[in-house]
C-alpha cells in the first residue's frame, strides 16, 4: 500500500470518529473533495459553503475529527486482533461495497470468508416458534456452506448465530456497538464462538464505542448488505427486522419471509412481507434458490425438504413416559411448565419429573424460563 | 447497716446468679448503683424509692451504695427492682436486727409499680432454668408465675413488695406458682395442606424439605401461592420434642414474647417483613436481643420477597444457616443464641413477577432479571438445598384440580424418613441436609447407572459440581421418604428438577 493510500486511510479513521446518523453526506463530500485526507484539511467554513452543509454541523465535523487519534486507534486495534478496512482494501466485502452508502470503515475479528450469504433477521422477543425456525433455517444454511449473517442481537438473531455455529458452519454478526463493548452482555462468549467457528464481528464504529439507540437500526444495512438474501423470522410492525429488510430491499437484494401464526403478534412483520411478494422460506433450499447463479458454485447441494417433526428415531428410543409427556407438550402452544404436565397427565410428581428430565437430556424438549417447550 | 440478697440476670439465653448488695452509710443522702447497670437498672431508683414509702416503709435518707456482683456481667433489664428495694428496707434494719433467715437460698425477681405492687418481667423462664436441680427458692412476680411453674424450680408467687417483705419476717406465707391450664391448640383449622390446590412440584418439595431438614427456595409469580404454601409447611414438621419446647420457650421468654406462660408447643413460625434491618433478622442491639432467626429456633423462618431483603441482612443469614446459632458480640460482652431454622424463603422469577408466565408478558430485561436474582448469592444459594418453580394457576384448572394430601398425611410421611435419619445419625438433631465429606459418600454411594445420569445432568443441563452434592442429599432424603436402604436411579433424577436455578439454561436470563 502506497503512502497516499495509508494517508487516506487514517484519514477515513478519523473521520469516522464523526459520531453522525447516516453517513451517506460524508461519502458525498470526500468525492467533493477527492478522499478523506483532502476534506480533513479544509475549514468549516469551507465545508459549509462548498459542501452545501449547514455550519454548525460542519464545525462539529473538524473539532470532533481534530480531537480523533486514528494512530492510536489503528495500534489498539491491532493489538486486540481486529482488522480495520476501508473500500481502499482488498478484504472489504464486495458486496457491501455495492451499497448506497457502504461504512467508511469496518472494523474486523475473525474472517470474512468469501462465502455467499444470507441474513437471518427477527425480533428479540421472540416465541419459541420463531426461535426454533431460526436455529433450524440457520443450521440448514451453515451446513451447506451459506454464512449467515445476523446482529447478535437477543432473541432470533442469537438462535440463529447459535445453530450455524453449533452447525459448524460460518456466521457474522455485524454489532452496533463498538468491538470492545459488546452487547448484549450475556453474548459475549457467542461472541468469542462465532470467532473460534471461522466467522466474524463486524462494527463500523470505533473500537470503545458504547451501545447507543441510534446506532443499531444503521448496522441493519450492514447485515443485509452482505447477504444476498434477507430472511424475516419474526417481528412486530416496528421490529428492527423490518428495518433490515427494508435495506435488503433499497439494497436490490431479495427478501424471504417465515410465516407465522396469525393471533401472534411477532408475527405480523413476516406474513406482511408475504402478502406484499416476499418469498416464503421454509428451509435453506427456498433461501438459496434466490442467490444469482454465479453465487451458488461451491455449496453443498440438499434436499428442499419440508419441515419434518422431531426425528421419528428419537422419538421411539423414548420410554412410553416420555413419550406420553412429550406428545402433551408439543400439543400446547406456548410449552407447559412441569406442574401442568403433571396435572394435565394426572401423574405423581416423580413420574413427571422422571419423564421430564428424560425429555430434556434427549433435546427434544427445552426449558425456558420453567416452561418446556419442543425443541423442534 | 449492709444487706445481701440474691437474684438473678440473663446472659444470652442462660441465666446467671446475681448478689445484690445493699450499703447505707451516714453521710450526705445519695445513692448509686455499681457493678455494670444498664439504663433500665439506674431508672430502678425512682420506681424503688416510691415503692418502698408507698409500703408503708420509710426510704433512709442516707448513703445508699448498691452492688451489683459479680461486676463483669452486664445487667440489664427491670427485675432487679424488688431484690434492691428488699435490700433497702432490710439494711435499715426493718426486717430485724439480723437479716431474715428467708434471704438465704433464696432468688427475687421482680419489677415493682410506683405504688408496690410487682409487675411481670421478661426472661423469668430462662433465669430460672439456671436455678433448676439446685434446690433453692425463687420468689417471682405473681404475673409470671405460671412461666415460673415450668422451670420446675421451687417458686412462689408474691403481687406486691409488702407481700415479700411479711413473707421475709415470718409474717404470711406465699403461694406456689403453679401451671396453666393446658389449652388444647385447635391444630389444622383452617391452614392445611390440602387447601392448596396443583403446585404438586413445590408442595413436594416441602415434603422434602420437611423430611431432610433442607432450606427451600420458592421461584414463583404473584398469587402462586408461595406465601399459602410456605404457611402450612411447619403441620408437615414433627412435633417439638420437650427440649425442643423448652427451648423456643426460653428464648420467646428473654424476648419478652412469652409471658404467656404455657410451653410453647407448636413450632415457631416467623415471618420478618423485607424491610427488617440486619440486627433485627441476627439478633443484637446495645444489650443483646434474640433476633428473628433465633425466634424461629426449631421452626421456620419464611422470607418473602427474599431478593428485597437488603444485602447486608441476606449476606448475615450466612452463619446462622451453617451453625445453627448466632454469636452476637459487644465490648462488654458476646452472647450466643440458638439459631437452628428451616429457612424457606420465596421469590419472584424476575422484577416483575411474569417471567414464564403462560399468558402475561414479562416487561423485564435479562439485565435487570440477572440483576435481580444476582441479588441472592452465591454463598447463600449454597446453603439452600432445594429450588423449585411455582407456576401460575389458572381459574378454570384451579376449579377442576382435585384437593391435595392432607397435611396429616404428609407430616407421617416425613416423620418416618426422620426416624430412619435419626437412626442413620445415631441420634441427635442431624439431618440429611447436614452431611458433609465421608458422610456424604458413605450414605449417599450411587447405585449402578446413576452416575451416567448425573453426568448427563452435569454436561446437557450446565450443572456444576457444587450442585451434585446437593443433588446427592436430596435424592437421599427422597430415599428415606420412600423407605429405600439405597439411592435408586429415579430417586436422583427427581433430586435433579428441584435445583432449576442451577440449570446453565436458567443462568443465561436472556432468551
Amino acid at each position: 500500500m502506497g503512502a497516499k493510500t495509508e494517508t487516506e486511510k487514517l484519514a477515513r479513521v478519523r473521520l469516522n470518529f464523526f459520531a453522525c446518523y447516516k453517513s451517506d453526506w460524508l461519502l458525498r463530500l470526500m468525492e467533493l473533495y477527492g478522499g478523506a485526507a483532502e476534506l480533513l484539511k479544509r475549514k468549516a467554513a469551507e465545508i459549509a459553503a462548498e459542501g452545501g452543509v449547514m455550519m454548525e454541523t460542519a464545525e462539529r465535523l473538524v473539532a470532533q475529527t481534530r480531537e480523533a487519534d486514528p494512530e492510536k486507534e489503528l495500534l489498539a486495534a491491532e493489538k486486540a486482533g481486529v482488522a480495520v478496512l476501508t473500500v481502499l482494501d482488498e478484504a472489504y466485502p464486495e458486496l457491501l461495497k455495492k451499497i448506497y452508502d457502504p461504512p467508511l470503515v469496518l472494523y474486523v475479528r475473525g474472517d470474512l470468508k468469501p462465502v455467499p450469504a444470507a441474513a437471518i433477521v427477527g425480533t428479540r422477543k421472540a416465541t419459541p416458534y420463531g426461535l426454533r425456525t431460526a436455529a433450524r433455517l440457520a443450521g440448514e444454511l451453515a451446513a451447506s456452506g451459506v454464512a449467515v449473517a445476523s446482529g447478535l442481537a437477543r432473541g432470533i438473531d442469537t438462535a440463529a448465530h447459535q445453530a450455524a455455529v453449533e452447525a459448524g458452519g460460518v456466521t457474522w454478526a455485524a454489532l452496533g456497538t463498538g468491538l470492545n463493548d459488546i452487547y448484549p452482555w450475556e453474548n459475549k462468549k457467542l461472541a468469542n464462538r462465532i470467532v473460534e467457528a471461522g466467522g466474524a464481528l463486524i462494527s463500523e464504529f470505533p473500537l470503545d464505542k458504547g451501545p447507543l439507540p441510534a446506532n443499531f437500526p444503521r448496522r441493519n444495512r450492514i447485515i443485509s448488505g452482505l447477504s444476498l438474501a434477507t430472511v424475516v423470522v419474526e417481528g412486530g410492525f416496528e421490529s428492527g427486522a423490518l428495518i433490515t429488510a427494508k435495506f435488503a430491499l433499497d439494497q436490490g437484494r431479495e427478501v424471504l419471509a417465515v410465516p407465522g401464526p396469525l393471533d401472534s403478534a411477532m408475527s405480523r412483520g413476516p406474513n406482511h412481507f408475504i402478502k406484499n411478494g416476499a418469498y416464503l422460506a421454509e428451509n435453506a433450499a427456498d433461501i438459496v434458490a434466490c442467490f444469482p447463479p454465479e453465487y451458488l458454485f461451491g455449496l453443498k447441494p440438499f434436499g428442499a425438504e419440508a419441515v419434518k417433526s422431531p426425528e421419528a428415531s428419537a422419538l421411539r428410543a423414548l420410554s412410553p413416559d416420555a413419550l406420553e409427556a412429550y406428545n402433551v407438550i408439543a400439543a400446547a402452544e406456548g410449552g407447559l411448565n412441569a406442574d401442568e404436565v403433571t396435572a394435565k397427565l394426572a401423574w405423581q410428581v416423580q413420574r413427571a419429573a422422571a419423564a421430564l428430565f428424560e425429555l430434556e437430556i434427549s433435546s427434544l424438549l427445552v426449558s425456558r424460563g420453567g416452561r418446556y417447550c419442543r425443541a423442534a | 447497716m449492709l444487706s445481701k440478697l440474691n437474684t438473678l440476670c440473663l446472659k444470652g439465653i442462660d441465666g446467671r446468679e446475681v448478689l445484690a448488695e445493699v450499703y447505707i452509710a451516714s453521710g450526705l443522702p445519695a445513692y448509686s448503683v455499681v457493678g455494670l447497670p444498664d439504663a433500665a437498672v439506674k431508672e430502678a431508683k425512682d420506681r424503688v424509692v416510691a415503692a418502698v414509702r408507698n409500703s408503708g416503709y420509710d426510704f433512709p435518707a442516707k448513703r445508699i451504695t448498691v452492688n451489683l456482683a459479680p461486676a463483669e456481667i452486664k445487667k440489664a433489664g427491670t427485675h432487679f427492682d424488688l431484690p434492691i428495694a428488699l435490700g433497702v428496707i432490710a439494711a435499715s434494719g426493718r426486717l430485724g436486727k439480723k437479716p431474715p433467715a428467708r434471704f438465704t437460698d433464696t432468688y427475687f425477681i421482680g419489677e415493682l409499680a410506683l405504688d408496690g405492687a410487682l409487675r411481670p418481667v421478661a426472661g423469668v423462664l430462662a433465669m430460672l432454668l439456671a436455678l433448676k436441680g439446685r434446690g433453692v427458692t425463687a420468689v417471682v412476680p405473681a404475673g409470671n408465675s405460671a412461666e415460673a411453674a415450668i422451670s420446675g424450680v421451687n417458686c412462689l408467687a408474691a403481687s406486691s413488695l409488702k407481700d415479700v417483705a411479711s413473707w421475709l419476717s415470718g409474717e404470711n406465707e406465699l403461694i406456689a406458682c403453679s401451671a396453666a391450664a393446658t389449652v388444647q391448640t385447635s391444630s389444622g383449622s383452617g391452614n392445611d395442606f390440602s387447601e392448596v390446590k396443583g403446585q404438586p412440584f413445590a408442595k413436594r418439595a416441602l415434603e422434602i424439605a420437611a423430611a431432610g431438614f433442607h432450606n427451600v427456595l420458592l421461584v414463583g409469580p404473584p398469587g402462586a401461592g408461595k406465601s399459602m404454601l410456605a404457611r402450612r409447611f411447619g403441620a408437615l414438621l414433627p412435633p417439638m420434642t420437650f427440649d425442643e419446647s423448652l427451648e423456643t420457650t426460653k428464648l420467646y421468654s428473654v424476648s419478652g414474647l412469652g409471658v404467656t406462660g404455657r410451653l410453647i408447643g407448636e413450632r415457631p413460625f416467623r415471618e420478618p417483613h423485607h424491610t427488617i434491618s440486619d440486627a433485627a433478622l441476627i439478633g443484637g442491639g446495645s444489650s443483646p436481643r434474640p433476633g428473628e432467626v433465633s425466634l424461629a429456633h426449631n421452626g421456620v423462618l419464611f422470607l418473602d420477597e427474599f431478593p428485597e431483603f437488603s444485602r447486608p441482612a441476606i449476606e448475615a443469614l450466612r452463619e446462622p444457616l451453617e451453625a445453627w446459632k448466632v454469636t452476637v458480640s459487644r465490648v462488654r460482652e458476646s452472647v450466643a443464641y440458638p439459631a437452628r431454622f428451616l429457612m424457606v424463603a420465596a421469590m419472584n422469577p424476575c422484577p416483575c413477577g411474569y417471567l414464564g408466565h403462560p399468558t402475561r408478558e414479562c416487561a423485564c430485561t435479562p439485565l435487570q432479571v440477572h440483576k435481580y436474582r444476582a441479588k441472592v448469592s452465591g454463598p447463600i444459594l449454597d446453603r439452600i438445598d432445594l429450588q423449585v418453580q411455582l407456576s401460575a394457576v389458572k381459574y378454570a384448572d384451579w376449579e377442576a384440580l382435585p384437593r391435595g394430601e392432607s397435611s396429616a398425611e404428609i407430616a407421617g410421611r416425613v416423620l418416618k424418613a426422620i426416624e430412619i435419619q435419626r437412626k442413620r445419625f445415631k441420634g441427635g438433631a442431624k439431618a440429611n441436609a447436614f452431611m458433609a465429606g465421608a458422610e456424604l459418600r458413605r450414605h449417599c454411594a450411587l447405585p449402578e447407572g446413576a452416575s451416567a445420569v448425573l453426568e448427563t445432568a452435569m454436561n446437557k443441563l450446565g450443572f456444576s459440581a457444587r450442585s451434585l452434592d446437593k443433588i446427592l442429599k436430596i435424592s437421599r432424603t427422597i430415599a428415606d421418604l420412600e423407605g429405600a436402604s439405597g439411592i435408586k436411579r429415579e430417586h436422583i433424577i427427581e433430586a435433579v428438577q428441584y435445583r432449576m436455578l442451577d440449570k446453565a439454561a436458567a443462568l443465561a436470563a436472556g432468551f
